[in-house]
């Protein structure tokens, strides 16, 4: 049973792309698998200390904004919480992070970095490879 | 009969099943979860989530549009 494994890669940039990963994530580990993200290029903005200026609806989507408050979505702080807890591993792309010129501390606490290998070595048996 | 109960009503997808997972961890295997919903959704999840986690749904139904589970710990 725990060898159910979904490895996602969050490489875009936006709100949507927050709530596509990790809404998968943390029912993915809900449903007892085992879960890795791989955030790089835009797709760091979701683990960002920041996150919250730093991630925006795309343009065109702003409506969605009052529908989000209505279903009562959780927040991405809420959704990562959750997905800490039930022990996705967050890993941050080591090469983008040095290309966008950050460091560890710009990331929320339980993030590790890695490689593309890092990854892979998760993803290799992983049932489900998502890219958002 | 019920051992724990989760109101998860009107929280949207993923909250029903994050919750309902957290509350059956803390169950003993054959101990029995209520819980109920408002998402349109969980009628499927609560099924999936049953399928995929071993555990026993004993009864889910809608009423007055708060859907109503009884799982029972695999």
């Amino acid at each position: 049973m725990a060898n159910k494994k979904v490895a996602i890669i969050a490489s875009s940039p936006g709100l949507e792309t927050a709530y596509k990963a990790l809404n998968i994530a943390t029912a993915a580990a809900a449903l007892d698998a085992e879960v890795a993200i791989f955030f790089t290029f835009e797709g760091l903005s979701i683990i960002h200390k920041d996150a919250e200026q730093m991630l925006k609806l795309k343009p065109g989507n702003e409506g969605l904004a009052e529908g989000f408050r209505k279903v009562n979505v959780p927040t991405v702080p809420q959704l990562l919480d959750m997905a800490k807890e039930s022990g996705v591993r967050m890993i941050a792309c080591q090469m983008t992070v040095d290309v966008m010129g950050l460091e560890k501390d710009h990331f929320i606490d339980g993030v590790e970095l890695g490689g593309a290998a890092a990854f892979l070595d998760f993803a290799f048996d992983a049932q489900v490879t998502l890219n958002f | 009969m019920t051992d724990i109960f989760v109101d998860a009503k009107g929280l949207a997808c993923p909250m029903p099943i994050v919750r309902a997972k957290k509350a059956i961890d803390s169950l003993q295997s054959g101990q029995i979860m209520e819980l109920h919903t408002t998402d349109k959704g969980s009628m499927n999840d609560l099924q999936a989530w049953v399928r995929q986690t071993n555990h026993e749904l004993i009864e889910a139904k809608e009423d007055n549009g708060v859907f109503k589970f009884i799982v029972k710990k695999g």
